[in-house]
């Protein structure tokens, strides 16, 4: 707390899965780990310096967030368990409820892949697929075309949803996380 | 004689006041029965504070004491003194502590204030009881057990040996010399490692003071200070040392090569070895488990070109008994292995090895004369060396190993020395160069043209992502200086591991009747007043088996414990606690469940009598014998039930 507001560290370290962020010796194992790093604008050992010392719009403005894949390799390898991961989607939910414009396109992928889930209980490739590319740029599909031939001819991606039995929990799961649920 | 109880409350500072009421508490304990005075003052442990107690003792006549203060573990020893020296049996005193068990604890005032009365109250209950008791004295045995052969063992030995008292020396290898031998120089000063260690182990071999019990383990330890009992095993060796010369005609003869230990199985030895050249004792030893001999029944061919008859198959283990007085235990440490660390590849790389494999590469004694060689061969052009490998990791263990920073660094400056052009990189996490001239030898490697990088890698790989990197080591890491992620070629890493504890840590602390923290290192008295006795009096603890630290630690913590031993030596007495228990033999049924139950061997039965009694000297006032005679006949002396009982109604009050 500085002058009684909450700091962007307390926001962030009161967070759960981020308990630890304080603990972190900056070593750079994470972003010496992490397999998408060289593509983000600052490497995740970076991030956690930059919310330690309050550049909350740095870090919500930039691409690095959502650029992280989950392979969790940095947590694996996080010599304080401080699971730098878990820390990138927590900012990405804070960007999101703040009104950050994500300067990626992954969260129309995580809508485009949360509402194929929703529908049939599980993923289906091919209509997760058209879902994005039409939010996105419809050309784009176009590139995709030989890989999906060869999807199809080998039989890996159905052309028709299956669906899940006991659909109506997964809606009341659905309903608990976008309502903020009880538990 | 009357009970007349004096208390005394102790503010400490603030760290009591700050949130006990004290006077609060001295009113209420002025009120208890039996008590005729109660103050409460700053600091009950400074002189005018112990002297408030002598003249209350002499001129209003209070002949039990109560200070309500810190730990016993702090201050008991210094109030009983002083009320020795106001003219009582120091054991007419009880302590309440109201600091560590009470104002540390408590963050409510009013609730601190309640728990300090009650702990008050009961203390002035249990001293209302006590009796007076009479510590007892016993010799302190002149010879010292030193329990592994290492610089800190060789040290103390000396230290203890040039005081003219007599030391047995155990080691489990066949040598002395320990990992200080395997090292080739030493940082900062650069000497070299066997040269300075050497003098010391030739002069342990050869002091009349002095025996040396190599291949030998401890089997057995009983006994109290200053008279300890030892089994000590001596290991078969296989060879006569007494006739032995160590003319190594028998290593030349035999016909099976092992992995050598001393080399980190760089190279190889013979079943029958000494460890290395410069061994003290200068005697072989015949490795059982690769002994052609051993295994298929034939060969003997040592035995047959021995010149003087040394080699005797029929040898078996001895155990050798000796009486001590104190011991000091100086085991060392391990070496982390890196191999659980899938992501630097150690074993499973070529050219990624470990420290202690470096040391003995760059040695001129070692299995490549001082060449620093890949497995194929060829010199290293470029060299990584990363740091905390093990250590500062919760994975592995949390603390810094110390050392590693330092043998980093030393390691770039022989590499720049052996290498001609070898680009040397650091990669560190923080540059812990904490002694005497380490910092200076920090810059001096900077300027010899060692790059640094701050962070810590995230894999060593060999898979090629550029031309550059094909056939080489590549080292995937954050510069985080600068905040990016980069790749790195290079010929060879070297992993610079921390220090662990030996993987028996525990079963030696158990042995030896003392404690070992969290991470397995010995646990010292007193982190720092304390720092190389034990919780276990006689038993002291110096060099790396007490936590990691470098030579110049080790050899002065060696000094020091060898300074202890000699001083209980000089003394040549012991004060032994006077709070032993005692068997009342008109109610022993001589069931012997007490016997079992003692964790220090000090009960015994008597057949004749038909009863069970305790050895004083040994008996060490923990009550179990107390609590589990079925007859009710142990008494545990100033834990009486009438003393205990009256505690507790005291604090249930």
């Amino acid at each position: 707390m500085i002058n009684g507001k909450t700091t962007f560290l307390n926001e962030v370290a009161s967070i759960p899965a981020c308990d630890k962020i304080n603990e972190c010796v900056q070593c750079g194992v994470c972003s010496g780990s992490c397999t998408t790093a060289e593509h983000w604008e600052y490497p995740p050992r970076k991030i956690i310096a930059m919310v330690r010392a309050g550049m909350k719009d740095e870090v919500l403005n930039s691409n690095s967030i959502w650029y992280c894949v989950s392979c969790y390799l940095c947590t694996a390898r996080c010599p304080r368990n401080i699971k730098p991961a878990n820390i990138m989607h927590a900012l990405e939910a804070i960007a999101l409820k703040e009104g950050y414009k994500p300067p990626t396109k992954t969260t129309t992928m995580y809508r485009s892949f949360a509402n194929s889930i929703e529908k049939n209980g599980r993923i289906y490739e091919f209509g997760f697929m058209l879902d994005y590319f039409f939010k996105t740029n419809p050309f784009a599909a176009l590139k995709m075309l030989p890989l999906a031939l060869s999807l199809l001819t080998h039989k890996r991606m159905p052309l028709l949803p299956k669906s899940v039995k006991g659909k109506d929990q997964l809606n009341k799961i659905f309903h608990n996380i976008t309502t903020g649920g009880s538990r | 004689m009357e009970p007349k109880i004096g208390v005394y409350v102790c503010h400490c500072g603030s760290n009591i006041a700050g949130v006990v009421d004290v006077e609060k508490v001295a009113q209420f304990a002025g009120g208890l029965p039996g008590v005729v005075v109660s103050r409460d003052y700053k600091f009950m442990c400074s002189d005018p504070g112990q002297d408030l107690i002598k003249k209350d003792i002499k001129e209003l006549g209070v002949n039990r004491v109560v200070v309500a203060s810190c730990s016993p573990q702090m201050h008991e020893p210094t109030f009983r003194r002083a009320v020795q020296d106001g003219g009582l049996n120091p054991y007419y005193f009880e302590m309440a502590n109201i600091r560590e068990h009470c104002s540390w604890v408590t963050e409510s005032p009013k609730e601190a204030t309640e728990k300090a009365r009650a702990l008050v109250s009961a203390a002035v209950r249990r001293v209302y009881y006590h009796q007076p008791l009479e510590n007892k004295e016993v010799p302190v045995h002149p010879d010292t057990l030193i329990v592994g052969g290492g610089i800190a063992g060789i040290q103390a030995a000396l230290e203890i040996a040039n005081a003219g008292r007599k030391v047995y020396l155990v080691e489990k290898e066949p040598s002395i010399g320990g990992h200080m031998m395997q090292l080739d120089k030493t940082f900062p000063t650069l000497d070299c490692s066997a040269c300075i260690l050497t003098p010391k182990m030739s002069l342990v071999g050869a002091h009349p003071m002095i025996e040396l019990l190599t291949y030998s383990e401890i089997d057995n330890v009983s006994g109290y200070v200053g008279n300890f009992r030892i089994k000590i095993r001596k290991k078969a060796r296989y060879v006569d040392t007494d006739k032995c010369n160590g003319c190594g005609t028998c290593m030349t003869k035999c016909p099976v090569k092992v992995d050598s230990e001393f080399d980190e199985k760089l190279s190889k030895r013979k079943a029958i070895y000494t460890p290395f050249a410069q061994a003290v004792p200068n005697v072989t030893v015949i490795d059982r488990a690769h002994c052609t001999y051993f295994l298929k029944g034939k060969c003997r061919a040592c035995e047959k070109f021995c010149e003087r008859n040394a080699i005797n198959f029929q040898q078996e283990d001895e155990i050798v008994d000796i009486e001590v007085g104190n011991i000091i235990l100086t085991t060392g440490y391990k070496l982390f292995d890196p191999s659980p660390i899938i992501e630097y590849g150690y074993g499973r790389l070529d050219n990624v090895i470990t420290s202690l494999e470096f040391e003995r590469l760059v040695n001129s004694a070692g299995p490549t004369s001082g060449h620093i060689l890949l497995k194929n061969g060829k010199e290293p052009e470029s060299i990584a060396l990363i740091h905390c490998v093990g250590s500062r990791d919760e994975k592995y263990h949390e603390y810094c190993s110390r050392v590693c920073c330092m043998y980093a660094m030393k390691f770039a400056h022989l590499l720049k020395e052996h290498v001609h052009g070898a680009q040397v990189y650091e990669f560190y996490i923080d540059i812990r160069s904490f002694g005497k001239g380490y910092e200076e030898f920090y810059n001096r490697v900077q300027k010899e043209g060692t790059v640094f990088f701050r962070g810590r890698p995230g894999e060593i790989t060999d898979v090629a992502q550029t031309p550059e990197e094909k056939g080489k080591l590549t080292v995937q890491f954050e510069d985080t200086l600068v905040g990016k992620k980069r790749r790195l070629p290079v010929d060879m890493v070297v992993l610079c591991s921390g220090i662990e504890p030996h993987d028996d840590a525990q079963d030696t602390a158990h042995k030896f009747n003392i404690s070992c923290g969290k991470e397995n290192f010995f646990t010292e008295k007193h982190p720092k007043l304390d720092p190389v006795a034990t919780m276990t009096d006689g038993i002291f603890i110096a060099g790396c088996c007490q936590g990691p630290k470098d030579i110049p630690d080790t050899v002065a913590q060696a000094s020091a414990a060898a300074a202890r031993v000699l001083a209980l030596i000089s003394k040549g007495k012991v004060e032994i606690e006077a709070d032993t228990a005692f068997i009342d033999e008109d109610k022993c049924s001589g069931c012997r469940v007490c016997n079992l139950l003692c964790p220090y061997n000090a009960i015994s039965y008597y057949e004749k009598d038909k009863v069970s009694r305790i050895n004083e000297a040994l008996c060490k006032g923990c009550g179990t014998c107390v609590a589990g005679c079925p007859s009710g006949a142990i008494t545990h002396r100033h834990f009486t039930n009438e003393q205990i009982n009256a505690e507790l109604e005291g604090i249930l009050v």
